[in-house]
């Protein structure tokens, strides 16, 4: 073992006792050296006119002795006047027009004090106080290095309590229940004097169910087998078959994909595609499909290389690492200030995406809200400290040197003429592009590899607590550690000598005694079936966040999912069995429920949602009868405006797919390209693939409506579905509507609507009439 | 006012919506105009936090990030140390391509004392010199970021990472649309190229998709998605959305809130589909107006047109518009790495005839007090030389200035050092710049909110101050 991985192992189990004392030597360290003696007149006068204001006017909010310090600013010390709080330097000595403070009090941008402005006098004073050089006798640390929160009393916050089993409360109505998650609703629903609604409609159910596992309408053959069977387990067993349906994993793979802001691009100028990354997305199907336990699932996205480093499926699992944005440039390198960036996207999606909690606030100032210091912060980061980017190339070691050697020759040569060019123009700049442009054809193709990461613990990045969050303010140096407010569930990190720091955060993670990992993922799925959360911020769990609208609910699902060792299909079945789920979505107690609890938050009916981007492209696909059901792969581009693809900085990197049975296949497999997104997904509420998503919004506006009426993926279904039904039904007008209906709605057509579509059908074009049907509620909602 | 303004509109809407194609089929449609209820996602017009002088923005976005030494800020000093390296007292800067050692760079610019105000102006602003007393220059602009793609981003949305909404969304998220015809947000690129941060840096990022931008196409039809497809009639078209409306009513539950505003937006595609192309069909202009553009001639002909356009999206109430000069390569942006001298003479006589015709006309025109014109790139040029004649980009200070919409034309506010490099007097950055904008607007920077990821996320990550010495 070499000597620095030695260092940072030891340096990981220093006790905490041991770098506190050190800090607070430093700290000490610091101020016996920080200042050359004050002068007579200029100690007197801060004394005389400076002092007395400060701790009359400024130190409520911006001292030791603040309740919550603002702005991260505090003003009780001569280091922390200087440094300045989230805003910047404060102070400068010797120049008032650079110091904040002066700013601040003029009522220039900040108003400071809020309450009432300084006379003027004092103005003046402070003016040619920090004329003098701002002399000031108050040693002491820039910051106050105390949490600003009790830590026992932070635990009494519901969230980061320890998951009790709840018993199942007691209910009047006790025939309705069909499961134990009705008793928790239904206790709710009679506490306000509400009721559930009643069941939903067979065929409104099947809609629902299918969508909500697939993402895909129910097929004609599926509808009538339902119908069909008449045994009072017929919804049962179509749920165990849905989720045994190899399309599951593509509907519920999107919503993680969602929440890890999944993307196949690396975003800002270059947009470079991040290679093989696709096979992350495959994995993340896969595990969904093959029902791999959720600790485990976590497991392998963030240690999976350090489980095995060989492992294909592991490395893909890892390549979770990759998904953030990465900002490279030509030019000067930002080495430090770069890695910060990854580093720091690495550490906030674990606080997104797993705990739920916003952690990212804590990077530059402690959380404004939530028990989590800056350490904190840092001390998280510190797991990554050693995580460096690593291709896995999945061909023979022979054939990838030789690939890599190649490749390298070819590439350098390539950046050598592109430093010249920024020197050159005209004739001789052209020649130069041709040089480069014939370089590039010559690269070998792309070999089969896998973007992903590795420990490089020679490469360590020591992690330190940095002022502002900026690189190059840093204070004390941190280990990996959990959240000071949640080491009571840390597991025990394995034995020094094959320290591996991302199975130690994944175990801790996903230690049963942790109590958001868990919470944050049943309420996830509870989410995306409902179209709400039991907490409506489904990445926030903190002070900030929404209060669960059923808490003991949340409990109990938790305990389940602990129970069945965090197997997410039976937690799927349990909610999908409940009364619950099975409501209408409309009551004939709409008008009192409204007004009791007009956002239905005790679920006194269930909620319509309207098909994501996905679900309508897929849909129409899936009516016209065109979707190729093939799975996995390198993703697809879709043809595109010529005029949109001029909007890629470099326009060649959209190589559109040839193959027309490709195009065809479903939206998960089309490219998640950062800097290209196809208006079709933009418009139904796609998320940008920039940042965490845990919620799609649903927007109504006329775009929408342009793009389903006159935009091209719409009108060329249109087509195939009217030249289906031609094919499928020909001759009766009746049955051809029907078909129609039950295809795109999944159910018959009443008598009005049988009566509308005859009456255009015999004046009107079939294509417009398929047209019509994508453009229709009973398509676009579920009930 | 703003507020009356909108209402007026929407009596406008409501009297006009019954007639020509269609109209019949969406009269109940405007009967539920009083249901618009979830102002979150929709394009409603809303009232501002307070009244504001703007109505609209018209953002003059010069990509690449112009030479503030060539344009608004003469640096007299700069050319007596031309060849030599920048005096210590000036301090460090951290470029993209030049290091420390680069010398610095006089500039070959004549600046006169242009209007009533004699702001100097530099000789690459003939046009613009001679409506400057409109204007009111900030020549101490900074922001965070040295590379185009995160200044980009930091210009247009006030972070220097993708993902979050842009200036244009903020604005229409707060106030609405006063088109019911038209987009609110519309971005017109340079048929030149796109930008290194790309479409991300134009869009909602959070906000419900409603609030996105319409990036318009150069040529003849710029909007994606209002022809019909080839093939399909008017009349056979309206027909269909008769089928859609009337289906719709067929099926149980059509009563609901949600399904209604679905409705009206057909409604509104429809107009749009009808509308639209005649404001954007500039052959109603007349000969002297297309000239005072410099439409139909080179070099002026492209920009010329797209200020035109803004002008007549702004009269038809569009409440942010972004022109940009400038795609593409470096070359055909801002980006004068190699050769300011050719670079900046370029694209400045493509834009400058332009910018002070639009500026002439919404005056005449009465458009002016209620529209915001800002000018400006992601960063200025650096005093140093690259390559020997041009200049790197430089983000510690540099020029931009607004118009109209309440801003006091004639003044210079801030100043750089004397060589330029550094904003020392009223440093003012983009998220000043941000909150001064929507200040006219009348909307307040901590009001303007919109939940994300545990945050009640705004326009500006560390809050901006109005500018007042403008207004």
């Amino acid at each position: 073992m070499n000597a620095e991985r030695f260092a940072f192992i030891r340096y990981m189990f220093l006790s905490t006792r041991l770098s506190m004392i050190l800090a607070a030597f430093m700290f000490w360290a610091d101020a016996v050296h920080a200042e050359s003696p004050i002068d007579r007149e200029g100690l007197a006068f801060f004394e005389a006119s400076i002092r007395p204001i400060l701790v009359e006017r400024c130190y409520q909010c911006h001292s030791e002795s603040s309740d919550e310090l603002k702005g991260g600013l505090r003003l009780d010390t001569r280091s922390g006047t200087r440094a300045g709080g989230d805003s910047g330097p404060t102070v400068v000595p010797g120049d008032p027009t650079k110091s904040l403070l002066m700013a601040a009090i003029r009522h220039d941008g900040l108003e400071m004090p809020p309450d009432a402005r300084l006379a003027e006098q004092d103005i003046a004073h402070f003016e040619r106080w920090i004329q003098m050089g701002a002399p000031d006798p108050r040693d002491g640390p820039d910051v106050v290095d105390r949490p600003k929160f009790d830590l026992e009393k932070a635990r009494d916050f519901w969230s980061f309590q320890s998951i009790v089993d709840p018993e199942l409360p007691k209910v009047s109505d006790g025939a309705w229940p069909e499961n134990a998650i009705d008793y928790f609703v239904l206790s709710k629903l009679e506490q306000a004097g509400l009721r559930p609604t009643h069941e939903a409609e067979r065929l409104d159910l099947l809609r629902r169910v299918t969508y909500d596992l697939l993402g895909l309408p129910p097929t004609l053959e599926q509808i009538d087998e339902f119908l069909a069977d008449r045994q009072s387990d017929a919804y049962e067993r179509l749920v165990d078959r849905l989720l045994a349906s190899p399309q599951y994993g593509e509907r519920w793979g999107q919503h993680w994909l969602d929440v890890v802001r999944y993307a196949e691009t690396e975003g800002f100028e270059y947009d470079r595609t991040i290679p093989g990354v696709w096979r992350y997305r495959d994995y993340v199907i896969q595990a969904l499909n093959e029902g791999l336990a959720y600790d485990d699932f976590l497991r392998e996205q963030i240690a999976g290389d350090e489980i095995d480093a060989n492992d294909p499926k592991l490395m893909a699992a890892a390549s979770f690492h990759r998904l953030g944005t990465v900002r490279r440039n030509a030019g000067n390198q930002e080495v430090a200030g770069s890695r910060n960036e990854v580093l720091t996207e690495r550490t906030d999606i674990i606080g997104s995406a797993v705990l739920g909690m916003t952690i990212g606030c804590a990077r530059c100032h402690d959380h404004k809200f939530d028990p989590l210091s800056q350490r904190d912060y840092y001390s998280l980061q510190a797991y990554f400290a050693a995580t460096h980017e690593h291709e896995l190339a999945l061909v023979d070691k022979v054939v990838y040197e030789d690939w890599k050697q190649n490749t390298l020759k070819i590439q350098k040569q390539i950046d050598q003429l592109s430093k010249r060019l920024s020197a050159q123009s005209g004739e001789e700049e052209k020649a130069t592009i041709a040089k480069i442009r014939g370089l590039e054809s010559e690269l070998p193709a792309p070999i089969p590899l896998i973007s992903s990461i590795r420990n490089d613990f020679e490469n360590l990045t020591p992690i330190h607590v940095l002022k502002r969050g900026d690189f190059s303010l840093p204070g004390d140096r941190v280990r990996p550690n959990p959240p000071t407010l949640l080491q009571a569930s840390l597991s025990n990190h394995s034995s020094a000598d094959d320290y591996n720091p991302r199975t130690a955060l994944a175990d801790w993670l996903v230690d049963n005694r942790n109590p958001l990992t868990p919470r944050v993922i049943v309420n996830r799925i509870w989410h995306y079936h409902f179209g709400q959360g039991i907490v409506k911020s489904p990445n926030d769990f903190g002070k900030n966040g929404q209060t669960p609208s059923h808490p003991e609910l949340l409990d109990y699902l938790a305990m389940r999912l602990i129970e069945s060792r965090w197997e997410l299909k039976p937690l799927h079945r349990l909610i999908l069995l409940s009364g619950t789920y099975r409501q209408a979505s409309d009551s004939a107690d709409e008008r009192v429920a409204k007004e009791l609890d007009p956002e239905n938050q005790l679920l006194w009916r269930f909620n319509k949602r309207r098909l994501s981007a996905e679900e309508i492209r897929d849909s129409m696909l899936a009516v016209s009868g065109e979707l190729n059901f093939a799975k996995g792969g390198p993703s697809i581009l879709l043809p595109v405006d010529e005029q949109l693809k001029k909007q890629l900085y470099n326009p060649s990197q959209w190589k559109e797919t040839v193959e027309r049975s490709e195009q065809v296949r479903r939206s998960i497999y089309l490219i998640a390209k950062r800097n290209l997104r196809l208006p079709f997904m933009e418009v139904f509420d796609q998320p940008t693939l920039q940042v965490s998503c845990a919620n799609r919004e649903e927007s109504t506006h006329a775009p929408q409506a342009l793009e389903l009426l006159n935009g091209s993926i719409s009108n060329e279904l249109a087509e195939k579905f009217a030249a289906r039904l031609k094919r499928e039904v020909s001759g009766d007008l009746d049955r051809y509507i029907e078909v129609a209906y039950r295809l795109s709605t999944g159910r018959p057509p009443n008598r009005d609507e049988r009566r509308l579509a005859t009456m255009f059908l015999n004046q009107g074009d079939e294509r417009e009439f398929a047209l019509a049907m994508f453009n229709l509620n009973a398509f676009l909602y579920l009930r | 006012m703003l507020h009356a303004f909108a209402s007026r509109n929407r009596r406008k809407f409501l009297s006009e919506n019954c007639c020509g194609i269609g109209g019949l089929a969406f009269a109940s449609i405007v009967q539920q105009e009083r249901l618009r209820a979830d102002s979150r996602s929709t394009l409603a017009p809303k009232p501002p936090h307070f009244p504001g002088a703007a109505k609209s923005v018209i953002f003059l976005f010069m990509a690449g990030g112009p030479s503030h030494i060539e344009t608004f800020d003469p640096k007299p000093l700069l050319n007596e140390l031309d060849g030599q390296s920048r005096p210590k007292e000036f301090g460090d800067a951290k470029y993209q391509f030049v290091q420390n050692d680069a010398k610095l760079l006089g500039s070959k610019r004549r600046f006169q004392r242009c209007g009533k105000s004699g702001i100097e102006v530099s000789d690459l602003f003939p046009h613009v010199s001679k409506v400057i007393d409109e204007i009111a220059v900030l020549r101490s602009c900074f922001g965070d970021m040295v590379v185009h793609s995160a200044a980009q981003y930091e210009l247009l949305s006030g972070r220097v990472v993708p993902g979050f909404p842009s200036m244009g969304s903020w604005t229409i998220y707060g106030l609405g649309s006063e088109s019911d015809s038209l987009p609110a947000y519309v971005v017109m690129p340079d048929p030149d190229g796109a930008l290194e941060a790309g479409q991300p840096m134009y869009g909602n990022g959070f906000l419900p998709a409603a609030y996105q931008p319409t990036v318009f196409r150069a040529g003849e039809r710029p909007v994606l998605n209002l022809d019909l497809p080839a093939g399909i009639s008017s009349h056979e078209r309206s027909k269909t959305i008769e089928l859609i409306r009337q289906l719709n009513e067929a099926t149980p539950a059509a009563e609901d809130d949600e399904l209604a505003a679905r409705m009206r937006s057909y409604g509104l595609a429809f107009r749009m589909q009808t509308e639209a192309p005649d404001v954007l069909d500039l052959s109603a202009e007349t000969e002297e107006t297309l000239q005072l553009y410099g439409v139909g001639v080179e070099p002026t002909d492209d920009y010329g047109r797209r200020c035109l356009m803004a002008r007549r999206l702004v009269e038809h109430g569009v409440r942010f518009t972004v022109v940009v000069s400038g795609g593409g390569s470096g070359a055909t942006q801002w980006d004068a790495h190699k050769d300011i001298e050719e670079n900046h003479l370029r694209m400045a006589v493509q834009t400058d005839k332009p910018i002070a015709g639009l500026i002439a006309d919404l005056k005449r025109r009465g458009l002016l007090d209620s529209t915001l014109v800002l000018w400006g790139g992601e960063f200025g040029r650096s005093p140093e030389a690259q390559a020997g004649a041009g200049r790197d980009h430089h983000n510690l200070g540099f020029s931009m200035w607004m118009a109209g919409g309440g801003i006091q034309g004639g003044r210079v506010v801030g100043a750089t050092d004397a060589i330029g490099l550094r904003a020392i007097e009223k440093p003012y950055h983009f998220r000043d710049i941000h909150t001064t904008i929507l200040h006219q607007l009348g909307l307040d920077q901590d009001l303007l909110t919109f939940p994300h990821l545990g945050r009640n996320e705004r326009l500006t990550q560390i809050h901006g101050k109005v500018i007042r010495e403008i207004l």
